[in-house]
């Protein structure tokens, strides 16, 4: 790295380049600002990707020992495979610790783009049944903002990502600026139209950040299926060809790679942020920058660990961290009810041959809506994803022929799986472990979470709901899951630095700035203040837009 | 893997994407079951900082450590080694298609075997060992030396689901062997099946013609109401 890039004081410094880094980066320096990138990891090249490598091609095709070796939490994620999981953080260089009762699977990348090139792309927006809950239930406290708020903010997001996905006027689901929608399959055409009619409920193909047609120079998706492992055409969004390009097109934006920042530096004269430190990946120099303010988008458990590592005289028990509350109300969305069946009077056979659709259902929560009531065992709600098609069958019974026969004759499979809110509960949070750091000597966290009787209630409703209507829909074999898998599976982190318009209950004000040093913002999901039932990613997108359009206005009034 | 889809898991390629008849699923958690899950302060002890590209990212080809005619067993004997290559073809046969044994499934199992915790290596050799038993008290003599016929005739009460008796409802208590023989069989059968449908001849068999696209996916086209 040239010495310069370090010698200038930057008037923002980002810091994460995944799916809201990339945002801040492309924001601000199109507004003209001087913006320093700073990633933890390596960059990427679309070299690497192996969408279209068969799994035959790997040595121990996709069971390698290295990553049972490297990668004891992160081969708990779905997407960490023999193809990619360097991209996934080495946990014996990354470690955290949680109570022994009380797991948490931290699934994450540490490269540029961070998640946003595994992510399952499922982009829903929130609508205010979610931003004014607790006016509904009493449940804890509304956001500070409502949906018209934000609502021009997921145009923003949704008009350049590229959503494809289909309008469906359900108030639970605000419906956004699509692409032409993915096509259902036979089977979740059936479960759409008769759940319609004898639930009155919403199912609609996923609306997905994922190109159904050309859209802002990337090409739309050829259907080859696994785009955990990247994709060459780039039909899927990721940041490092999208935001982070357009950032550093601009010619105002410097991208650092191998930044790991360690802590904010302050001057505590003035109570300003003043830049960041960071450690240097490979060779593990301790470096500075400056900025005149500081973006956090390292997402929510890493920035607020940096933040908890950023204390001074002034602030004990971390930085901007006044209210106390820095760190609790951890949110993960609860998986783990649901149902799964066959439709044994369809008949279609399977194939391993493209097309693949790299995406699935979406069914609409249904429970504690204005239209439904109140449910008598828990608040908030669920959704559903899942898929219908032709399956193999590899647990047929036999041998032989007659077993070679049967796997290829498969079945007509449905899936519906829940993702439910996961209430705000000051008693989830994460601290800074005082006997645990990482590779590179950073303070390491203790994550203490666990979903509580209402998530445990909800996924019981989960597996209910779903079997009826599966059996409604004339479906057979229905196997039901009520369980609730420990914190994390969803990989949809939240909360950790909450928003609100009070100082003495949040951490940060509407506008994602902290409440304690004006300069200061966190604007990844560590702000949420609950968690609703949708994916969260387009929402902290939206969320980071609005902060930094709100931030270029204040640099505008001179007011930084 | 869960049983169901996280959004992605609808983004896995096909056939290992559905949860109900998801054979990679199970070998991943027979495989790998007994891993640490949740850590503690003994991981902080890093090493070197790694960075790198993994070999597929690196473009390498793995499959052919397998096709290299001076392979050599890495971890069964010979003994096992032929009974698997015996075994796998009675499961998996060729018919108009190749079988496992062209699929060469006892070399991958036998990498796969080689990396694996001594525990789960146990497993796998007891239950080869298990059926060589059997076949020695019906037949006396070694599973590999049967007659195809006999082979069959051994293997195919374990290769279904047992049910209680018709007459007392009670189950099969008197032959417990039965319920043994089936667990080593089932996982003995998980393996070869795995290893034969991720092989190329397997993917081949379940229609991969080879390419990564056809267009996009066309979905339902029947009128509305069709199919309610
Ligand atoms: C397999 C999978 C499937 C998912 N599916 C969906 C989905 O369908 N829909 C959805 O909405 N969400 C999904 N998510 C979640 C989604 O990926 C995250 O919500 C989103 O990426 C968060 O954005 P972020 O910018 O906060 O963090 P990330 O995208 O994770 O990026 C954080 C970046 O910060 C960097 N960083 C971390 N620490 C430091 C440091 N100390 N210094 C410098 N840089 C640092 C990291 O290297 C990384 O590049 C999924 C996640 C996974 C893993
Ligand atoms: S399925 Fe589509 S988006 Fe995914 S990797 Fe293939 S082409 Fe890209």
């Amino acid at each position: 790295m040239p010495q310069d890039v370090l010698q200038q004081t930057y008037d923002a410094i980002v810091v994460g380049s995944g799916a809201t880094g990339g945002w801040a980066a492309k924001r601000l320096s199109e507004a003209g600002l001087k913006v320093a990138l700073l990633e933890a990891g390596r960059a990427v090249t679309a070299r690497e990707f192996t969408e279209h490598i068969p799994s035959y091609q790997l040595k121990y095709r996709n069971h390698s020992p290295e990553i049972v070796r490297t990668r004891p939490i992160q081969r708990q994620c779905y997407a960490c495979m023999e193809y990619n999981y360097e991209w996934f953080v080495n946990d014996l260089e990354n470690p955290y610790s949680t109570p022994p009762d009380r797991p948490f699977t931290w699934q994450r990348l540490r490269v540029l783009g961070g998640r946003s090139l595994v992510w399952g792309r499922h982009s829903y927006r929130l609508s205010d049944v979610d931003f004014k809950a607790a006016s509904r239930d009493g449940y804890d406290v509304d956001w500070p903002f409502s949906y018209p708020d934000l609502a021009p903010y997921y145009d923003v997001v949704e008009r350049y990502v590229g959503i494809s996905g289909a309008a469906e006027r359900n108030e639970m689901l605000p419906d956004g600026q699509y692409l032409p929608p993915m096509k259902m399959s036979c089977g979740e055409v059936r479960l759409r139209e008769s759940i319609q009619k004898k639930f009155g409920r919403t199912l609609t193909m996923g609306r997905v950040a994922i190109l159904t047609q050309p859209h802002n120079g990337r090409a739309p998706c050829h259907y080859c299926g696994p785009c955990e492992r990247g994709c060459m055409t780039f039909s899927y969004f990721s940041s490092p060809f999208t935001t982070v390009k357009d950032a550093v097109k601009t010619g105002n934006c410097t991208l650092i790679t191998d930044a790991i920042v360690s802590h904010v530096d302050m001057n505590t004269g003035s109570n300003k942020a003043q830049g960041v430190t960071f450690v240097q990946r490979t060779t593990k120099e301790t470096k500075q920058i400056r900025g005149k303010v500081v973006v956090m988008c390292a997402q929510a458990l890493e920035s607020t660990r940096i933040l908890l590592n950023s204390s001074t005289r002034e602030y004990p028990k971390g930085l901007a961290n006044s209210s106390g509350l820095l760190g609790h109300y951890l949110m993960d969305h609860v998986v783990g009810g649901g149902a799964s069946a066959t439709f044994d009077d369809m008949k279609a056979l399977p194939t391993a041959n493209p097309p693949h659709r790299p995406t699935g259902i979406y069914l609409v929560r249904f429970r504690n809506t204005p239209a439904t009531g109140k449910h008598p065992h828990f608040i908030r709600g669920y959704g559903f994803q899942g898929d219908s098609m032709p399956v193999f069958n590899f647990n047929a019974p036999g041998i032989g022929k007659d077993y070679k026969q049967a796997v290829k004759t498969g079945a007509y499979s449905i899936t519906l799986g829940a993702f439910g809110e996961s209430l705000a509960s000051f008693d989830n949070f994460c601290e800074i472990d005082p006997n645990l750091r990482d590779a590179w000597g950073i303070p390491a966290l203790r994550i203490s979470m666990a979903h509580g009787k209402n998530e445990a209630a909800m996924m019981r409703d989960a597996g209910v709901t779903a079997a009826e209507m599966l059996e409604a829909t004339g479906a057979k074999n229905i196997r039901v899951t009520t369980g609730v898998e420990m914190p994390g599976m969803a990989i949809h982190e939240v909360g950790t630095a909450r928003m609100g318009n009070d100082p003495k209950k949040s951490v940060l004000n509407t506008f994602c700035q902290s409440h304690d040093v004006s300069n200061l913002l966190v604007t990844d999901g560590s702000g949420f203040v609950s968690s609703a039932c949708q994916n969260p990613t387009l929402t902290m997108m939206a969320i980071t837009v609005r902060a930094c359009d709100h931030l270029v206005e204040r640099f505008r009034r001179n007011e930084i | 893997m869960r049983i169901f889809g996280h959004e992605a898991a609808h983004s896995s390629p096909r056939p290992s994407s559905s949860a109900l008849f998801n054979r990679r699923d199970l070998i991943r958690t027979a495989l790998f079951a007994g891993a640490a899950s949740v850590f503690g302060p003994e991981f902080s002890l890093a090493q070197a900082v790694s960075s790198g590209l993994t070999a597929a990212a690196k473009g390498e080809d793995g499959s052919t450590l397998l096709t290299d005619p001076n392979w050599r067993a890495a971890f069964l004997n010979d003994h096992q080694n032929e009974t698997l290559i015996v075994l796998s073809d009675v499961i998996i046969p060729g018919t108009d298609t190749p079988g496992a044994k062209e699929a060469l499934v006892n070399r991958y199992l036998d990498l796969l075997l080689s990396v694996q915790p001594a525990e789960f290596q146990r497993k796998f050799v007891d239950a080869l060992a298990y059926i060589d038993a059997e076949s020695q008290k019906q037949f006396g003599k070694d599973f590999r030396g049967l007659g195809a016929d006999d082979q069959i005739w051994l293997l195919t009460p374990w290769a279904f689901a047992r049910q209680p008796s018709h007459w007392t409802a009670r189950n099969d208590t008197r032959n417990e062997a039965a319920d043994l023989g089936q667990q080593h069989f089932e996982l003995l059968k998980a393996l070869i099946a795995t290893a034969y449908y991720e092989s190329e001849i397997g993917q081949k068999e379940l229609g991969w013609d080879g390419e990564f696209t056809h267009g996009p996916y066309e979905g339902c086209e029947h009128p509305t109401a069709a199919h309610t």
